[in-house]
């Protein structure tokens, strides 16, 4: 057992070789694109659910897609939760990751927060959005995924504006909301800035451009989000004294 | 009060100490390299311009050798440099630029074919050899017959001395930063090490070694109006001259460097000029010409300095609330040029000034004014390196005066004095080390640890209500005033005697604080002591060299007079009582020169009292000369002065297309 | 006795006073207290805070400690902290501050010595130690030879990346740095980054990643940008970063 690199590596700060481990290295790609497949995951994520602004009917038959339709005769909801179940695993091994790069300790939370009030620089603060929404969205996003993955019937317009309204969880979507949009995008303009993608002849200029891409999507993926949970609030208001019961498709009347 | 031993000490870790402490510990020898500040912003780090060095790789260095680079610097010296160190110098700077290519210094390469550049603010196109592509690049500095400077942009002195800095830390030399030397530890002398103060703690450390260098910079500081770095104050050379045996060469001879920008003294390079940069008057006129119609803005910088102060006498001068100045135009180089080559000059000029100097017309010519730049003068050695005087005292860089530079040194030769002395006094100085046992015994160390200490406490009782800062000031203000770029007797006899009353005065400062550590109050207090000291020995040799000599001018005695005064100014300060060096003179010997005394080919004409000497030499050289037949140039220079270098140094150097001709 | 300094004072008519405010502290000294101490002065035309300071100094409070070494903006000895960014005080003009008050605070993450001074040198040195911050290769350099040729492109792309003044400023303006007390920071990564790219340096980049492949190294940096923002040298601190970080993740 002793003969593991690890134990050279406790021993010795490097591997048998003598070489510094790679892992370093992997997590560190690890984390981007965890992030990354999350990021697109939300944006689309967003999108569906804005379906409902199209109309019940809309969003219905797009659960009903998720579900296998076209496949299989009235849907089958362990496939949402297949999916929450490989979201969340991703999930949790993303935040996993993060940890690492979270204040180790108080003092270090304290000499960070003392040290961008003193800078006030744009970059700097765009990482503290990203870490206190991801401190957000490890419980918010875990309880989510939790329904999802337990509930994976209770999808549909009613069963979720029910849920929103009646159930009281559209505080906690609004907060997941706000949490998910500004980590995600701001992510993704960090990966932008860390993997050097759209650098091209001025790369200083090309940062601005995209900080600016980035900031315009935050908003128009907010208003898009908001107004989806406001249609599901006001679908929910609407049928609170039916509470439970299922929306119908119009195809099947 | 604590004591460190090591083999190889060196106090000054710019170009020259850093340089040393490699040759040093290539040896194998424990090498402690003490400095005021962290090394990599010694001073060295300030030179923009470049290093000469005659690779001869562009076109227009094109037939350069040893031989005209000796010939320029020997006329730029005019003829006070030690001809001997001249060659030894020529010699090395060539492998001096290829080793420090190999430890990575990025110096601008050769693209061949055409290429577009301003010669005398005219645009020529000029075509790179095939074979020179990638070499070493150089550009065209002032006193030059060849493009000779070799740069990195105009940022050189940092990237050699990063280069340097990172070799010596690669070989585990030892570097204690924000420790000040403040006096040399001598017995029957010999030299034992330096007292320095840790300038954190206050806490007073003797560094005991088998030989000492000191690689300290210059002394510009003295000058009200200098392009120096504000740790220039000369403390190394200072505490030379306290030991009362070590003599210093020349003090007198302090280079005014034609281009500071008005009014920080920040230093514009020369390669502004040397790239096709024009000075301008009030009227936008290019007065150059007039002066030297042939070298124009590109005269020794003496000459120019001379051009631009008579000028502007003349009225020519642009009025400013900082006296009047003239304009450094250089925008006629284009835009492009500018952010690629002197962008640290842009940098400069906008930050500082607020002008973009790349700006056409009027509007983007920069304000400059002739200021103290070199100090030729300093620690006076053999061309070995070592002081005459003491033993085991070694000295390189501007601290010395080995000398190379004479009364004017040639822009781009002193970093590249600095490297190469560095190889070369830094070699004999770790044989010297190697072949040394420490004899320096714990009572004398600790006899002069307590002399300092008591020295510190005796200023911090000090109580006369005068402020140091005020004498500082003074004292600046007469040396810029009275012993500037035009001298003449009266002003240097005021000046002589001011300083010397201000020196007296010095008793009676009082330090407000009275604490010895990390009171930059009381760092002052001794520095301007020392720095009054050399302001004297510059002063009273000024006024006694009655003669006008590269640097030196005296309005009085415009004459360089080779019969009275081809010599150098040797001051001590024998005794710690005195209020005034000692002068005496070193004859520089005309009979064993390789180029004796003759017309500079710039400046003034007519102005020179020759020495019979001098024409003696000639037909005698031309008589060996003839006696030799067809022979190689290295013969011949054999033949007339011989002279000796480590075989490594002295070889051959390579050139493109001429091989090791 | 004339005193120049003193007659710019005379004619003050126009110039507006300015309040500089700066941190007061003696590490060396284990019964001081931190303390905030104002100075007023008034502005001449084209003031640095280098004029500033050493105004102050010889006038009005010899015990205040600084450092400055060129002051022309090329050792990256002044590197102090203006108003919440670090910045090097002798390039920065007084006029820039609209209001004319001026806080000034030492460089965070070095150790504080006395005032606005902070030990850099021990650090910086350590850094290029650890970085190995030298040429490595097995061919042996005859100096006396024609010099290796390097493409004039290649090497002007070197001396960019060389220009560093170690002036701290990127590790002062990096959050990471200054929570993660081991973290090499902008300056080692993109010293790293030189040498990658110069070509007398034979250094694969396996061996690159011996010496920043890990969190202490390039690993480490959340791009916080904080470095590229305030490279008084303008280094391009954001590419140079993400070129180590994409060799790296290479290997
Ligand atoms: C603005 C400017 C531009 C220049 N441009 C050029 C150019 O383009 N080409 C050229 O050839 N030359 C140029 N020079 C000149 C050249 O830079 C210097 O002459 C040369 O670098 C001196 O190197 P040095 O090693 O002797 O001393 P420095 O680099 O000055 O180093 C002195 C060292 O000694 C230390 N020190 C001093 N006193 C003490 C003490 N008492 N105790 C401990 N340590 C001490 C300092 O900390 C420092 O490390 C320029 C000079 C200036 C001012
Ligand atoms: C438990 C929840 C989460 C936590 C704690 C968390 C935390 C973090 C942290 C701290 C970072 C910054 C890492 C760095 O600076 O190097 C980060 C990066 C990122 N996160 Fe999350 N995150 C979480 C969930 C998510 C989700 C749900 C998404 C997608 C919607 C996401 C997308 C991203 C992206 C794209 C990055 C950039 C990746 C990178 O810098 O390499 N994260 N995350
Ligand atoms: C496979 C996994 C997922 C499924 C099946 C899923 C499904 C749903 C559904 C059905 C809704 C509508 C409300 C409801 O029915 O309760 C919803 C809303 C929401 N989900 Fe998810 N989700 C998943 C993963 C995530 C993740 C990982 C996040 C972020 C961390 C997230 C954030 C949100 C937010 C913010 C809303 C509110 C949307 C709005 O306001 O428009 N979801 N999700
Ligand atoms: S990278 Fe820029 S900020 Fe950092 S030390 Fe170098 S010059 Fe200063
Ligand atoms: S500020 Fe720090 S986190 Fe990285 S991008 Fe610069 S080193
Ligand atoms: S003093 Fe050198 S950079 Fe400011």
């Amino acid at each position: 057992m002793s003969q593991k690199d690890s134990t050279v590596e406790l021993l010795t700060g490097k591997g048998r070789l003598g070489k510094k481990s790679k892992i370093p290295a992997r997590l560190d790609l690890l984390q981007s694109v965890t992030g990354l497949f999350l990021a697109i995951f939300i944006t689309f994520h967003i999108l569906f659910e804005s379906s409902i602004l199209f109309g019940k009917e809309a969003m219905y038959k797009l659960t009903k897609m998720f579900e296998g339709e076209p496949f299989i005769e009235g849907g089958e909801p362990l496939i949402i939760t297949a999916l929450a179940f490989v979201i969340f695993s991703m999930f949790i091994f993303h935040a996993f990751l993060a940890m690492r790069k979270f204040p180790d300790s108080y003092k270090e939370y304290q000499r960070y927060r003392a040290h961008s009030k003193l800078l006030k620089h744009d970059d700097t603060n765009l990482w503290f959005i990203q870490i206190t929404t991801g401190f957000v969205m490890f419980f918010l996003g875990s309880i989510h995924l939790y329904m999802m993955m337990t509930e994976p019937g209770k999808i549909g317009p009613y069963a979720s504006s029910d849920r929103i309204y009646s159930d009281w969880m559209w505080p906690m979507y609004l907060l997941l909301l706000i949490a998910v949009v500004l980590h995600s995008w701001v992510g993704i303009y960090r990966l932008i800035i860390k993997w050097g993608w759209f650098d091209g002849k001025d790369p200083r200029k090309n940062r601005k451009r995209s900080k600016l891409a980035i900031k315009t999507l935050i908003v128009i993926y907010l208003l898009l989000g908001l107004a989806s949970l406001a249609v599901y609030m006001k679908i929910g208001y609407d049928h609170q004294d039916d509470y439970g019961s299922r929306y119908i498709s119009e195809s099947h009347t | 009060m604590k004591i460190i031993y090591t083999d190889a000490l060196i106090v000054g870790g710019g170009l020259a100490g850093l340089r040393s402490a490699i040759a040093a510990r290539e040896k194998g020898l424990d090498t402690i390299v003490i400095s005021m500040v962290p090394v990599k912003r010694s001073h060295s780090a300030a030179a923009q311009g470049g290093m000469q060095a005659s690779l001869g790789n562009s076109v227009k260095g094109e037939g350069d050798n040893e031989d005209v680079h000796f010939s320029d610097t020997v006329k730029g010296s005019d003829w006070g440099c030690d001809q001997d160190v001249a060659r030894m110098f020529v010699t090395t700077a060539p492998k001096a630029i290829r080793e420090l290519a190999a430890w990575g210094v990025p110096w601008n390469r050769i693209g061949k074919g055409p290429r577009e550049v301003i010669i005398n603010g005219e645009k020529e196109t000029i075509v790179e050899k095939e074979a020179a592509h990638g070499l070493i690049n150089a550009r065209d500095f002032g006193g030059t017959k060849k493009w000779r400077t070799c740069y990195t942009s105009d940022a050189t002195g940092h990237s050699m001395l990063y280069a340097v800095a990172n070799e010596a830390l690669r070989l585990d030399v030892e570097i204690h930063d924000k420790k000040e030397a403040i006096s040399i530890i001598h017995e029957n002398g010999i030299c034992g090490g330096v007292v320095a103060r840790d300038l954190i703690s206050g806490e007073l450390i003797a560094y005991v070694a088998r030989g000492t260098m000191l690689a300290t910079g210059g002394y510009g500081r003295i000058y009200k109006q200098s392009t120096n770095a504000i740790i220039c104050k000369g403390i190394g050379i200072a505490i030379a001259l306290e030991t009362g045996i070590v003599t210093l060469g020349n003090m007198e001879a302090v280079q005014f460097h034609p281009t500071p920008i008005v009014p920080s003294g920040i230093l514009l390079t020369e390669g502004c000029r040397g790239d096709g940069g024009v000075l301008r008057d009030k009227d936008g006129h290019r007065f150059m010409p007039d002066y030297e119609p042939e070298k124009k803005e590109l005269a020794s910088r003496d000459v120019v300095s001379r051009r631009m102060i008579e000028h502007i006498r003349k009225g020519k001068g642009v009025p400013s609330p900082y006296g009047d100045h003239l304009w450094l135009d250089i925008s006629i180089l284009g835009r492009e040029h500018i952010e690629k080559n002197l962008h640290d000059v842009q940098d400069i000029s906008k930050t500082f000034n607020g002008i973009d100097p790349a700006d056409e017309g009027e509007k983007g010519w920069m304000p400059v004014l002739p200021m103290q730049h070199y100090s030729m003068g300093g620690i006076r050695v053999k061309p070995n390196g070592e002081s005459p005087a003491m033993k085991g005292l070694f000295c390189s860089g501007e601290a010395s005066c080995w000398d190379l530079h004479g009364f004017n040194r040639l822009g781009g030769n002193s970093v590249s004095e600095a490297v190469v002395a560095g190889m070369i006094v830094g070699e004999y100085f770790a044989n010297y080390c190697s072949e040394t046992h420490l004899t320096t015994n714990t009572f004398t160390i600790q006899r002069f640890l307590e002399a300092q200490k008591h020295y510190l406490e005796e200023i911090l009782s000090y109580d006369g209500g005068i402020n140091i800062f005020d004498i500082k000031d003074r004292m600046r203000t007469i040396m810029q005033e009275k012993v500037g770029v035009f001298r003449n007797g009266k002003d240097l006899t005021d000046a002589v005697n001011e300083l010397e009353d201000l020196f007296k005065m010095l008793k009676e400062i009082t330090v407000t604080d009275k604490s010895l550590c990390s009171n930059p109050e009381l760092n002052e207090a001794y520095r301007v002591t020392k720095m009054l000291k050399l302001a004297l020995c510059a002063a009273k040799g000024a006024l006694e060299r009655t003669e006008s000599r590269g640097a030196h001018f005296r309005e009085d005695f415009s004459k360089r007079d080779d019969e009275n005064w081809l010599k150098r100014t040797i001051a001590t300060w024998t005794n710690p009582n005195d209020t005034m060096p000692t002068l005496s003179y070193e004859e520089i010997d005309i009979s064993k020169m390789e180029m004796p005394p003759a017309f500079r080919g710039y400046g003034k004409k007519g102005a020179i009292i020759l020495n019979p000497l001098s024409e003696k030499r000639e037909e005698e050289i031309a008589k060996i000369k003839e006696s030799l037949g067809s022979v190689d140039r290295f013969s011949v220079q054999e033949a007339v002065m011989p002279f000796d270098l480590q075989q490594e140094y002295k070889r051959k150097n390579e050139r493109v297309g001429v091989g090791y001709d | 006795m004339i005193n120049k300094s003193a007659q710019i004072e005379e004619n003050k008519e126009g110039y507006r006073e300015i309040k500089i405010t700066v941190f007061r502290y003696n590490s060396q000294n284990k019964d001081a207290k931190p303390e905030y101490q104002t100075y007023k002065l008034v502005e001449t035309p084209g003031m640095t805070l280098y004029i500033a300071l050493i105004k102050i100094w010889s006038t009005m409070d010899h015990n205040l400690s600084f450092d400055f070494v060129c002051r022309a903006g090329i050792c990256g000895s002044c590197s102090m902290v203006v108003n919440g960014k670090p910045k090097l005080a002798c390039k920065t003009r007084t006029s820039e501050f609209e209001d004319g008050k001026i806080t000034l605070l030492p460089l965070p993450t070095f150790k504080h010595i006395k005032d606005l001074s902070v030990d850099t040198g021990n650090w910086m040195n350590a850094m290029s130690k650890k970085m190995e911050s030298w040429i490595h290769t097995k061919e042996v350099t005859d100096i006396a030879a024609i010099e290796k040729p390097v493409e004039p492109d290649v090497a002007q792309a070197v001396f960019e990346l060389d220009r560093c003044i170690e002036c701290g400023i990127c590790l002062a303006a990096c959050s990471t740095k200054v929570m993660k007390e081991d973290f090499v920071g902008a300056v080692g990564l993109n010293r790293v980054a030189r040498f990658s790219i110069d070509p007398h340096d034979e250094r694969t980049d396996e061996e690159f990643y011996e010496l920043i492949g890990d969190d202490d190294g390039v690993f480490g940096c959340m791009s916080l940008m904080g470095c590229e923002d305030h490279c008084p040298k303008d280094l391009p601190l954001q590419t140079k970063i993400a070129y180590m970080r994409r060799k790296m993740v290479k290997v």
